[in-house]
């Protein structure tokens, strides 16, 4: 700066003492300690009640770990990922696993957000099969399924899909699973396979199947119903109403039941009978609906009534403003609910299991059944049902971990 | 009067607004009693068809037809009782196990929740850890685990695992030392009547005062001191004034059982429907010769059974027992007596219950604190009141309500949940009703007789919780 004023030098004329270091008990580990562990004299003993409860569980824990017999679980991995699915014919399982990593990949690519963090996840679990020795071919389906979602990250990221091509490839690939998994059809690149009756499905697949089919066909009721529990027509209303209250005051189990027993009453009767599959499926689907319609309304709700009043300003009709303004607005805002719904269908799907589908639990309950382990001391049921908890801790608790990131950047709970 | 300028002020009646909504409600209610129609009426043409109903396609008279099955726990139920008597008794293990469970998952959830917002860093991961792992897991797998992989574990009768003085674990049950009244004790029934007016009096009363002197406090602790005299006062009369009745009279057989019992009617031998039978007597059993062959006392149920006595008992004497005892259970043979015994199916299940909602409410419980601003905290201590105060009158008063309308649905959530006892065969109402169904056929009306039931207890828990609430919530103007 040219200003031709000779910089003035202020002296401090108090200068500051020279620095100390902390007192060794307010910093590092020890620091640590104290504030968290013994600020006060209560604050100790809870830490020692803590530490002993710890102590309790870690050392039967470990006691328990060092016994355990993982034999039966490795002995019928097939078994917990496919139910008793033909073996000859996994490949169309592994098509669709494929498929689905593709339109993820691309997905996550072109959308980001949650399907990013979930295909995170859903990459780490591909690698840690692909190097799990599982034999067959199931490494390699694993390593191409990695591929392929890594490959649609990529192109996705760079925006070679049009969203509206992969909505479209996502809504083609509900029905082509089924043409996948049902078989008996002469398939592109499969050729001819014998029909795969869906009573033979099971395992992690139809649990997966069960909670993605629910959500996915409960979405169009569950919006319709929110509506309708805002119309202001009474008729709609109450109808909305009635069916929302009357599904939510019942437990899941009982409309399995009527599923599995009354579904085909209610058919005609040259209609024959429809599936154990499919009637679990519709059961699931009435009983997701209500509480969607739920979630849907809470979005519904926190939309301002001045978006309603602006789009009736501008001259859109009904059906427009719910369609441009009202319903993407309230859609985003419930995704995070919805995430949460999606992980409770998939816990609820284990239901299943006591209607006779092969899900995930009932083959836990078969495979402790397995005359080899019967001369195991102590059963095999404690490792059989820890495995299988821990497939289900694994997916809700990403998800709901995939979830909260979502919510806190959609800046909920932050207002 | 004013034309208008406008050609035709009112539009046709198709583009009415009015006349549409009515239209269109009109076409939606009869879509939906055509399509009801149309299921009802295939419903009725498959149910003739297949013709397996009792008693015509949609009756009820199943209901008072002899249900011919047992039910292993719940109030006593004889298999010549009708199933309507059945399925009372599902209802009511279905009580039993939700109103222990909402008590106990309360509980674990209010100390979890509380963990989870605690300074102490270790207990709140530890907290964390139990809310995480318990919430991310099917109940059925939690219930599962709890009844075949950790009660069928335990040891067996014979080398049951010892709670102290507590009780006992075994594969076959839990069997826990549990205060009961005594045959004296109904005596001091009127006392604890009493006691518990007196409680609600004085509690009011107190509270009363309270407010009058512009205090706050809800009067619970005097209600409940005063009430614990009243209590106390009747315990000591009554231990030291009840005798037996007169009437007392016993059944000896085979030297070594039998049954201690008012004898009402004076003929000497035990009528269930009329004879009073006396609990927890202490008795003293003598055999041929005059000599003691054995100390006891009766059970509950005014019984007694001895094993490997000396010599065959032909009399016995009995003393007064004092109103309320600690039954403690004793192994006897393949099985324990005295005490309350838990079932496996029963201990599972509600154990699976209330961990798995207390994972739930805790996390109600944190968002319900968390949701009171650190500044009501530091207002209050600016203010010069103790954590305590603090908590009891602003931050709880707050945070309640928030936690009271998750909390209900969490409450129903448990509730309806129970029905997974079908799972390890506990008899819930839904369990019966699978049984009744199976022996009937009455498939449709065994859905709605459940519905119904459900839906009732939803509807009487959201009353009773939607009144809590209105006491909690903020008064607005």
């Amino acid at each position: 700066m040219a200003t031709g004023i000779p910089p003035t030098h202020w002296v401090n004329p108090n200068p500051p003492a020279p620095s100390q270091k902390p007192p060794a008990t307010t910093v590092g580990g020890i620091g640590w300690l104290r504030a968290h562990l013994f600020s006060t004299a209560a604050n100790s003993v809870l830490t020692l009640a803590t530490l002993w409860v710890l102590y309790w569980i870690g050392e039967r824990l470990a006691r328990w770990l060092a016994g355990a017999f993982w034999e039966p679980i490795w002995a019928n991995r097939k078994l917990f990922a496919t139910g008793i699915y033909p073996s000859e014919q996994l490949g169309q399982p592994a098509v669709v696993l494929l498929l689905v990593c593709a339109l993820f990949g691309l997905s996550a690519g072109r959308w980001g957000s949650i399907m990013r963090t979930v295909g995170i996840g859903l990459a780490a679990l591909l690698l840690l099969l692909a190097l799990i020795p599982l034999g067959g071919m199931a490494q390699a389906v694993m390593a191409a399924g990695l591929a392929l979602l890594l490959g649609g990250y990529w192109l996705g990221a760079r925006g070679w899909v049009a969203s509206r091509w992969l909505v479209a490839g996502w809504v083609l690939s509900g029905p082509l699973t089924f043409v996948l998994l049902l078989g008996g059809v002469e398939l592109p690149l499969l050729g001819a396979s014998p029909a795969v009756d869906s009573s033979l499905w099971g395992g992690l697949m139809l649990t997966m199947l069960l909670a993605v089919v629910g959500i996915a066909l409960s979405f169009p009721v569950g919006v319709l119903l929110a509506l309708g529990r805002r119309s202001k027509l009474p008729v709609i209303r109450y109808f909305s109403i009635g069916y929302i209250e009357l599904i939510r005051g019942v437990p899941l189990i009982t409309l399995l039941f009527m599923g599995m027993t009354m579904l085909p009453l209610f058919l005609p009767g040259g209609w024959g009978n429809p599936s154990q599959l499919v009637r679990a499926m519709t059961a699931i689907t009435f009983f997701s609906a209500a509480y969607l319609a739920e979630n849907v309304r809470g979005g519904l709700q926190a939309i301002p009534k001045g978006q309603y009043e602006a789009a009736d300003a501008l001259g859109l009709s009904g059906l427009d403003s719910l369609r441009f303004i009202i319903l993407p607005q309230a859609l985003v805002k419930v995704i995070p609910a919805i995430v949460g719904q999606f992980i409770g269908l998939f816990k609820d799907t284990s239901l299943v299991s006591l209607v006779g589908l092969l899900e995930l639990v009932a083959v836990a309950k078969a495979v402790i059944q397995q005359p080899e382990w019967l001369g195991v001391a102590g059963g095999v049921a404690k490792e059989v049902y820890v495995f299988v908890g821990l497939i289900f801790f694994l997916f809700s608790y990403g998800m709901s971990f995939a979830s909260r990131r979502l919510e806190s950047k959609l800046g909920f709970g932050k207002r | 009067m004013a034309r208008s300028i406008f050609p035709n002020p009112k539009p046709p009646f198709y583009r009415d607004t009015r006349t549409i909504a009515v239209l269109v409600q009109l076409v939606f209610l009869v879509g939906v009693l055509l399509a009801g129609w149309f299921l009802y009426n295939n419903m009725t043409t498959r149910l003739a068809a297949a013709n397996t109903t009792t008693g015509g396609a949609l009756s009820w008279n199943f209901l008072s037809q002899t249900a011919g099955f047992g039910i292993s726990e719940g109030p006593a139920f004889q298999p010549e009782e009708s199933y309507g008597r059945a399925y009372w008794v599902g209802v009511v293990n279905t009580l039993r196990v939700g109103l222990t469970g909402v008590l106990l998952a309360t509980v674990v959830g209010l100390l979890a929740g509380v963990a989870r917002v605690s300074n102490n860093w270790l207990l709140r991961q530890l907290a964390g850890v139990y809310v995480d792992l318990f919430r991310s897991t099917p109940l059925l797998v939690q219930l599962l685990f709890w009844y075949v992989g950790v009660i069928a574990a335990l040891p067996n009768i014979q080398d049951a695992a010892e709670l102290g003085n507590l009780g006992y674990l075994t594969n076959r049950g839990m069997y826990l030392s549990w205060p009961q009244l005594t045959a004296t004790g109904l005596a001091w029934n009127g006392w604890l009547l009493g006691g518990g007016g007196v409680a609600v009096v004085v509690a009011w009363l107190q509270r009363r005062r309270l407010r009058r002197s512009g205090r706050l406090g809800s009067g619970l602790l005097a209600g409940v001191v005063a009430g614990g005299i009243v209590a106390a006062a009747g315990y000591a009369v009554v231990a030291a004034n009840a005798t037996l009745p007169t009437a007392t009279t016993y059944e000896l057989r085979r030297g070594d059982r039998g049954t201690l019992f008012e004898d009402r009617n004076g003929n000497g031998t035990l009528e269930p429907a009329i004879d009073q039978t006396l609990a927890h007597v202490p008795i003293t059993l003598y055999g041929a010769q005059d000599e003691v062959v054995a100390h006891g006392s009766t059970e509950q149920d005014g019984t007694f059974r001895f094993a490997d006595l000396p010599a065959e008992a032909v009399r016995l004497t009995w003393s007064t027992p004092p109103p309320l005892v600690l039954s403690e259970p004793q192994r006897q043979g393949f099985n324990f007596r005295g005490g309350v015994s838990l079932t496996p199916e029963f201990a599972a299940l509600l154990l699976a219950l209330f961990v798995y909602t207390g994972a739930f409410i805790a996390e109600i419980v944190r968002a319900g604190i968390s949701a009171v601003g650190k500044g009501q905290w530091e207002a209050s201590r600016a203010l010069g009141l103790s954590t305590g105060a603090t908590l009891q009158m602003i931050v709880l008063p707050q945070a309640l309500r928030v936690i009271i309308p998750p909390l209900t649905s969490q409450y129903l959530n448990l509730v309806k949940n129970s029905s997974l006892a079908i799972a390890v065969g506990y008899p819930d109402l839904f369990n019966v009703s699978r049984t009744i169904v199976n022996q009937t056929g009455a498939e449709v009306q065994g859905i709605v007789l459940v519905m119904a039931t459900y839906l009732t207890f939803s509807l009487v828990t959201s009353l009773f919780m939607n009144w809590y609430n209105r006491r909690v919530a903020l008064v607005e103007r």
